[in-house]
């Protein structure tokens, strides 16, 4: 069986993310009160929402950044209190809406995250990865704060898939890019989701959420469901 | 030889000293007429108060005052070590962690030392215990002040990049492993110079004391020798503990960063 084919959207598989009734306050004031959401292999989950609605603190839930008050998170039917934060985050990565750039060449960052478990990635290996986000092989000995907002960008989604994830959460990744590096990341984005990645998208832009084509979702009033189908929208 | 003597007169006529910084400060306006005036008062009370417990505890030998005045010292280097950092814990959760760097770095020091290089008879004896003691408190008390200081200002100024570790899979301590060597060296650079530069440009004030009070300059030497090089081990010993410390505080049970104090 064609592996594609079976992680395609909309074919009946379990989710490989769940998140199950997550809450979370800051300084007593709920930002989540019943956040819920099940990814595909192979999906793209867009959340939309005004800015200050608790978007990002969900994103940073999933990541294991920010711990819930309430409820629980899976990945593959796993729970992640029965994981070893390092592992989780190693399985679902998460790429910052303006990605730090740690010291060194790109090739360095994208070697970054393996280091930390012990594995060293051979040359051929950075160029695959470099290759798979469209990154020019020659940026690879430059120093990664060089580049720009968009390259970074690429980079940071790069050294994330070097862990080998099996989900992707970007927060915002196109809100500080230009029209043209933002295309590019788009497109990126459904190429990872059709090798199979579960992809958790958040952003603000309605253009940017209608060309990732995935199931959209409006975070509001502390909760996350699926958008209602807007007959005005052209 | 017998050291000269300073009455109390001429230690007044000392203070004038103070006064030329107090005139200095007000015709520049920095302020601080009052921190000099209370400085070198409370300076003055401290060393002359310590100056009759030292030889009270000399004069009536006994274990028990000796480790009473060591732990006097060791809890005030606590409580000033710990005082409330930026971006980080309050001084209550900080000092006990402080006490505990603090005191096992003065062990580091002492004991071998005690037990084996000077070997004071009896092995309590004031004479040794409480002045070199107060050193070893009062350099692991600058090494801690300095490492809660930068690894909590650090670990808040380079949140997003310790939280991008985090996302990456790293341990807390991986996470932080930057900021850590980096509060780490700057703690053990005074010490390090200390040791390159003795001798060129300062007396050290032990020594210096020492040879002023008529000991011969030969042993006086040996004595500092042996002081700076437990000097060392007190800035590694209470940099390290001092900085598991406070890996451990900047994180959750659930290895993410605290941004909240």
């Amino acid at each position: 069986m064609n592996p594609a084919a079976a992680m395609a959207p909309g074919t009946p598989l379990t989710p490989r993310l769940v998140a199950e009734g997550l809450a979370v306050a800051f300084d007593g004031r709920t930002v989540l009160g019943d956040a819920s959401l099940a990814v595909r292999p192979g999906a793209i989950a867009v959340l939309e929402g005004p800015s200050g609605c608790g978007k990002s603190t969900f994103l940073r839930m999933l990541a294991g950044l920010t711990e819930p008050l309430r409820g629980r998170r899976l990945l593959d039917g796993e729970d992640a209190l029965a994981m070893r934060p390092e592992v989780w985050r190693r399985r679902v990565a998460y790429v910052f809406q303006q990605p730090p750039m740690f010291d060194g060449t790109v090739a360095d960052n994208l070697r970054a995250g393996p280091k930390l478990a012990g594995r060293s990635l051979a040359k051929a290996d950075v160029e695959a990865l470099a290759r798979r986000v469209g990154l020019d092989a020659a940026l690879l000995d430059r120093a990664a704060r060089s580049l720009s907002g968009g390259e970074q960008m690429r980079v940071a989604i790069a050294r994330a898939l070097a862990n080998d994830p099996g989900v992707l959460l970007l927060d915002e990744p196109t809100a500080a890019l230009d029209p043209a590096s933002a295309a590019t990341v788009l497109g990126l984005v459904r190429d990872l989701a059709g090798e199979g990645v579960s992809v958790v998208v958040v952003t603000h832009s309605r253009e940017h959420a209608e060309a990732l084509g995935g199931t959209r979702y409006v975070v509001a009033d502390g909760r996350i469901d699926p958008r209602p189908e807007d007959p005005c929208t052209p | 030889m017998h050291p000269l003597s300073i009455p109390f007169s001429r230690l007044g006529l000392a203070a004038g000293l103070v006064v030329v910084a107090m005139l200095l400060s007000r015709r520049e306006a920095l302020g601080l007429e009052r921190e000099l005036a209370v400085g070198a008062l409370r300076a003055a009370v401290q060393l002359i108060v310590i100056g009759y417990v030292l030889l009270l505890l000399i004069s009536h030998e006994h274990w028990a005052s000796v480790a009473l005045a060591l732990a006097a010292m060791l809890g005030t280097a606590a409580v000033t070590a710990a005082r409330r950092v930026e971006h980080g814990p309050s001084a209550r959760v900080l000092a006990p962690r402080a006490l505990v760097a603090i005191g096992a770095a003065a062990l580091v020091a002492l004991v071998p030392v005690f037990a084996c290089i000077v070997r004071p008879s009896p092995w309590f004896d004031a004479r040794y215990v409480v002045p070199i003691g107060g050193m070893m408190f009062s350099s692991a008390m600058n090494v801690v002040a300095q490492v809660f200081e930068r690894i909590f200002a650090q670990a808040h100024a380079e949140a997003a990049t310790v939280e991008q570790w985090l996302a990456l899979g790293a341990t807390p301590r991986q996470a932080l492993a930057s900021v850590v060597r980096a509060a780490l060296r700057a703690a053990m650079i005074p010490t390090i110079n200390g040791l390159v530069t003795v001798g060129l440009v300062a007396l050290p004030g032990m020594m210096t004391g020492q040879i002023l009070s008529g000991a011969a300059p030969e042993q006086a030497v040996r004595y500092q020798i042996v002081v700076m090089y437990q000097l060392v081990a007190v800035a590694a010993v209470a940099g390290a503990l001092s900085a598991m410390f406070a890996t451990r505080l900047l994180f959750t049970s659930r290895s993410q960063l605290r941004r909240r104090w």
